[in-house]
């Protein structure tokens, strides 16, 4: 089950890099919180109240919180779609396949050997990560690199879950806060960018620089 | 129980956002006198917290704790006239803002948690954002999306790196308290090519929020469009708070006798800082950009010293408190230059001597201080981290870093001597007064002070970091 999850998560972050509509995209990463955050359902030998606890946490933070508050912002802005990226869909659907056959073979490489360790978890996390740096890179409207950042942290996440349990349940819940937060505060800067320069462009963002 | 108070601190700040303007100022100063009182407490005592498990006084901590103290202490001095100037029209975002950011920075200093350190200096550059979005012109907007996303992206990469780290204690079997001092204890049994790769992303993940190049493209743009007080306390605290945490992950690399990877890295990227920093200094047009350049160059001197180890790391701690006096005192003096000639371009900016005296003073003050010379702490920790890497053999690396100061050096004092000196037709707007030119005296003051006399505690303070150094770099 948990191979399942995580073969759905790495197709979801193909469909993220070839999509252009952004409203889709939201939908996607939206979907990809949710397989992310019930993994642990499947990975974990004991499932303690306060696991389930975190997981429901994570549910309401990754796949309903931060999806529905950018839906919300997309919607005062004018602009669906993204024109002319960087690097086009189909450069990046295949960029996204060489991303993944680099990090199963770097998965390969450190061989860990931890009691429940999924080994298709540390190639899933690494290709997340890299894909939603890319994304960053590779786009010039400010909401898709938001999105960026939230794969990285859903990747990051991923490669998280190698480690045995902790109990620092409680300061991850610190880290979704940070994540919750940041989201909203780049939710704020982006709706008022779309106001001042109507366009949610960032290579409209050049006026400080040197040289 | 006296980390306690941080957590009224926190409340405070939040409660600003939901008060009248003039509680929230009553709140925002008194969260200030708090922090002292809290600060000189975990100094008599540090061994009082309550929660004991996730929080620590190290010496180090300690001492970026009182910085961030008295900066603030200073910093509200300033705010109280600074507000009265500006009229902000969100006054609350600003004061609650400052307050949630020392929480943040105080979090920092104290934790003791691989992993809540990591949430803490998240939650700095969180609570910092709106500070530099305050005034909402087109080119903060641009700063503050800048800082947001390449802060966040680069902690990021620090969160995995923390992972590593953890993760380098798994693959072992060991299963110990994820804390810093749990990891010192164990350092040679982590594995050794995870705990490589940990700090790469460490130093790459904390370094973008620390300044050093060519991480850095963020801090100048986020520097210049901030409020004066805020630039200040981003420059002064806030670049240190990184530090510590790149600081402490070093100390485990050196324990597990990887000290010649995590030193070598750490003297690269402060050589390539000082490099970035002297070649843009040396055509600025913005004054506030210029000193935040300025920051660059001092934290990749920071790093350097500590990568050079020994007595340079003893220097480099002085570096990082003197650096703090001295910078946030110039970047409250821009504020004042700001005010009166309502522009942040050296072009449109002159006459200083004559129209703001004391300003300029100040300045040229902040100037000989920031570049080395003798009255002020920096011309003593550069000293130290000179000789130091003599000691260590390192010449051609001395020559270099030498060289490149005399290079930043130049730069400045091309646009210092043209912003006291140049000609300028017409008026000031806003003149200097007493209330803002005060905190900076005192600044620069104690940076003089602590050069001259030696106060038992603090030298005791700095040595217990600097024989921890030693002896770890043999």
């Amino acid at each position: 089950m948990s191979n399942l999850i995580l073969t759905l998560t790495v197709l979801m972050v193909l469909f993220c890099l070839g999509s252009s509509r952004l409203l889709s995209i939201i939908y996607l990463i939206a979907f990809q919180g949710f397989l992310v955050s019930v993994l642990p359902f499947f990975i974990n030998d004991k499932i303690t109240i306060s696991v389930i606890l975190f997981i429901l946490v994570t549910l309401l933070i990754k796949s309903f919180l931060i999806p529905i508050f950018l839906y919300f912002v997309m919607k005062r802005i004018t602009i669906k779609r993204e024109i002319e990226p960087i690097i086009g869909y189909n450069g990046s659907v295949f960029l996204g396949l060489i991303i993944i056959i680099i990090s199963i073979f770097i998965g390969n490489k450190f061989n860990f050997h931890i009691n429940h360790h999924n080994t298709f978890l540390f190639p899933a996390g690494i290709t997340t990560l890299t894909s939603g740096i890319f994304l960053i890179i590779a786009r010039k409207k400010a909401i898709t690199q938001v999105i960026g950042y939230l794969m990285m942290e859903n990747g990051i996440y991923l490669l998280g879950l190698i480690l045995s349990n902790h109990n620092l349940n409680i300061i991850e819940f610190g880290i979704l806060l940070d994540l919750l937060v940041g989201v909203m505060l780049m939710g704020i800067v982006l709706h008022n960018i779309n106001k001042t320069f109507d366009d949610i462009d960032t290579t409209l963002l050049k006026s400080l620089r040197d040289l | 129980m006296t980390d306690l108070v941080l957590i009224i601190i926190f409340l405070n700040g939040l409660l600003i956002f939901f008060t009248s303007i003039k509680f929230g100022r009553y709140l925002f100063f008194s969260s200030g006198i708090m922090h002292l009182i809290m600060t000189i407490a975990l100094i008599l005592n540090s061994q009082n917290i309550y929660f004991n498990s996730y929080l620590k006084c190290t010496y180090e901590g300690l001492v970026i704790l009182s910085i961030i103290s008295f900066l603030f202490l200073c910093i509200i001095f300033y705010s109280i006239s600074y507000l009265k100037e500006i009229q902000l029209s969100n006054e609350r975002i600003f004061t609650g803002s400052m307050v949630l950011f020392l929480s943040a920075m105080t979090l920092v200093s104290l934790s003791d948690n691989i992993i809540l350190i990591w949430v803490a200096i998240e939650a700095t550059t969180l609570s910092s954002a709106p500070l530099i979005f305050i005034h909402k012109s087109k080119k903060s907007l641009e700063a503050t999306w800048k800082y947001i996303l390449i802060c966040s992206v680069g902690i990021a990469l620090a969160l995995l790196g923390s992972f590593f780290v953890v993760l380098s204690m798994d693959i072992k079997g060991i299963n110990c308290p994820l804390t810093y001092t749990d990891f010192s204890n164990i350092a040679n049994l982590l594995d050794k090519k995870l705990l490589k790769a940990a700090f790469i992303f460490i130093l790459v993940g904390y370094g973008t929020k620390m300044g050093l190049a060519p991480m850095h493209t963020w801090l100048p743009d986020a520097h210049s469009e901030a409020p004066g007080p805020a630039s200040a306390l981003l420059s002064g605290a806030l670049l240190n708070c990184a530090f510590l945490a790149i600081y402490k992950t070093n100390k485990i690399l050196i324990l597990a006798g990887l000290g010649n990877f995590s030193n070598k890295l750490l003297i690269i990227f402060g050589i390539i800082s000082i490099f970035i920093a002297a070649t843009f200094a040396l055509k600025q047009s913005d004054y506030k950009r210029l000193l935040a350049y300025s920051s660059i160059e001092n934290m990749g001197i920071i790093a350097f010293g500590t990568g050079v180890g020994g007595l340079a790391a003893y220097g480099a701690i002085l570096h990082l408190i003197h650096h703090s006096l001295i910078k946030s005192s110039l970047f409250l003096t821009s504020q004042n230059y700001l005010f009166a000639y309502g522009s942040k371009l050296i072009d449109k900016v002159g006459n200083g001597i004559k129209l703001m005296p004391k300003s300029s003073i100040l300045f040229i003050a902040g100037f000989f201080g920031i570049s080395g010379f003798p009255p002020f702490g920096i011309f003593l920790s550069e000293f130290l981290i000179i000789m130091g890497t003599l000691k260590q053999g390192l010449y051609s690396v001395a020559i270099i870093f030498i060289m490149l100061l005399i290079i930043v050096f130049a730069g400045f004092a091309k646009y210092f001597i043209r912003i006291i000196f140049n000609n300028y037709d017409g008026n000031i707007k806003i003149p200097e007064n007493f209330q803002r030119l005060l905190p900076q005296y005192i600044l620069l003051a104690v940076s003089i002070i602590l050069t001259f006399f030696t106060f038992d505690f603090i030298n005791s303070y700095i040595s217990n970091i600097q024989i921890y150094s030693e002896v770890l770099h043999g």
